[in-house]
């Protein structure tokens, strides 16, 4: 019986994962980081507001990247995490 | 003393087949979620001891996004021996891969962006001829062992080390051909210039240039004996509204010349600067027609001030952005490589 090795690899210190979302969203604080993809603004901020609407949540923070093609700044990330509970973001084109 | 296979091995997963068969291997990393969809060489603790030569194993090349997965010399033999690569072509990976691991490559960008973008790996120097790298005839395939075999080891480890496949982590709408591999080999006996790796700086005898770009984009001349005439062809291609080079300034372009046109080119006395600076002033756009297409656009601050509708500016924001180096055999099809835009080239010395 032949014995092959994974591919993949370990895992290095870079990789983050997802914070769990929380169950209820009354009182929850909203941030939106538009990524500069053409509509992001709109299309998140809509959302988060409508949201905020049907749940009793708040749209506290709407910030953005430098562009859709880099990280976001650590300043940028950084007061999302400090402002906010959940965040909208990822917009497509 | 040499350690034995399983010793190399610990920090791994072992997977037994079922089998022999290759359709058994092929069910494995289907139901994994692995592999680029054609078939695969099993990655035996022989055959991935055999493609390390030796080295030590855990020594980390790079972390590679979007799974942050650490490419240690043991997974890129992996993924080497998975894409039927010769042990003679490994250290072109492993320098790929390091030169994919340079901040100016952004390869977290290109990795997951919409945009098809794939890195393309070309050959420099001694090792083309020494591990079988092919340059003549149809470089970018299909044919060569190591071409294509090099090429499709980055893509595998890209997508198993990396995390990048389609839909999960790797965004591509459309995805392009050269995901699936992409190398090519410099033809320097062929080339009237310095070799590219020496006119960037790498007194090498071999290297390693990435480039992340779209597939090649064909322009044919079969009768002219002026560098002007071949290459407002190749400004022609590339004065596109299409590629990302048209809003975002910052981008490469890369020119692969056939050595037919090189020749022609040289012969009248033009060095590879003169083919960037000829291709920078004659490969433009008016400022309107840039306006009319893009409400958003990464241009250098020079190329958003108030100028005249009807100024051309250029496709990329300096003459050093044009990339020119020669490939391919007998013929007069040269082609150009736009750039996905926010990412940069790396050329490196070949590691042993």
């Amino acid at each position: 019986m032949p014995t092959i090795v994974s591919p993949e690899g370990p895992v290095g210190p870079g990789q983050r994962r997802l914070s769990a979302l929380p169950s209820v969203l009354a009182g929850v604080r909203i941030g939106v980081l538009d990524n500069r993809k053409p509509n992001a603004r709109l299309l998140l901020t809509t959302m988060a507001e409508r949201l905020a609407e049907r749940t009793g949540a708040r749209l506290v923070l709407v910030t953005e990247k430098a562009n859709a093609a880099v990280r976001g700044e650590m300043l940028v990330l950084e007061r999302l995490r400090d402002e906010v509970d959940v965040v909208l973001t990822g917009s497509g084109d | 003393m040499e350690p034995a296979p399983g010793e190399l091995l610990v920090a791994d997963e072992l997977i037994d087949l079922a089998d022999e068969r290759p359709e058994t291997l092929f069910e494995v990393f289907e139901s994994r979620g692995w592999g680029d969809g054609l078939p695969l060489v099993p990655p035996t603790l022989d055959r991935v001891q055999a493609m390390l030569a030796g080295g030590d194993p855990d020594v980390v090349i790079g972390t590679l996004p979007p799974r942050f997965g650490l490419a240690t010399r043991r997974a890129l033999a992996v993924n080497a021996v998975l894409a039927g690569a010769p042990p003679e072509v490994f250290p072109v990976l492993v320098t790929a891969i390091r030169a994919l691991c340079h901040a100016e490559v952004n390869l977290q960008g290109v990795q997951s962006t919409t945009h098809p973008v794939a890195p393309l790996v070309i050959v420099h120097g001694e090792v083309v001829a020494r591990a079988g790298f092919h340059a003549g005839c149809g470089a970018f395939g299909p044919g060569s062992r190591a071409n294509a075999t090099l090429g499709r080891a980055v893509r595998l480890a890209l997508l198993h080390i990396g995390g990048a496949y389609p839909g999960r982590g790797d965004q591509s709408t459309q995805g392009q051909p050269s995901k699936y591999a992409y190398c090519v080999a410099e033809n320097a006996p062929e080339c009237p210039w310095p070799a590219y790796h020496h006119a960037v700086g790498v007194e090498a005898a071999s290297a390693v240039t990435v480039a992340c770009a779209e597939n090649p984009h064909n322009f044919h001349d079969m009768e002219s004996d002026r560098p002007e005439r071949i290459l407002l062809k190749a400004a022609s291609t590339i004065a596109s509204l299409g590629s990302n080079n048209a809003c975002i300034s910052q981008g490469e372009i890369f020119v692969a010349l056939c050595p037919e046109h090189a020749a022609t080119i040289a012969s009248c006395g033009w060095s590879r600067r003169d083919v960037q600076l000829f291709l920078y002033d004659r490969a433009r756009l008016s400022r309107d027609t840039f306006l009319a297409a893009f409400r958003q656009r990464r241009w250098a601050p020079w190329m958003q001030a108030d100028a005249a509708g009807e100024t051309l500016l250029p496709m990329t924001e300096h003459p050093d952005n044009y990339r020119i180096f020669v490939t391919g055999g007998a013929g007069k099809h040269s082609s150009v490589l736009p750039s996905w835009g926010v990412t940069k080239s790396v050329t490196l010395p070949l590691e042993a």
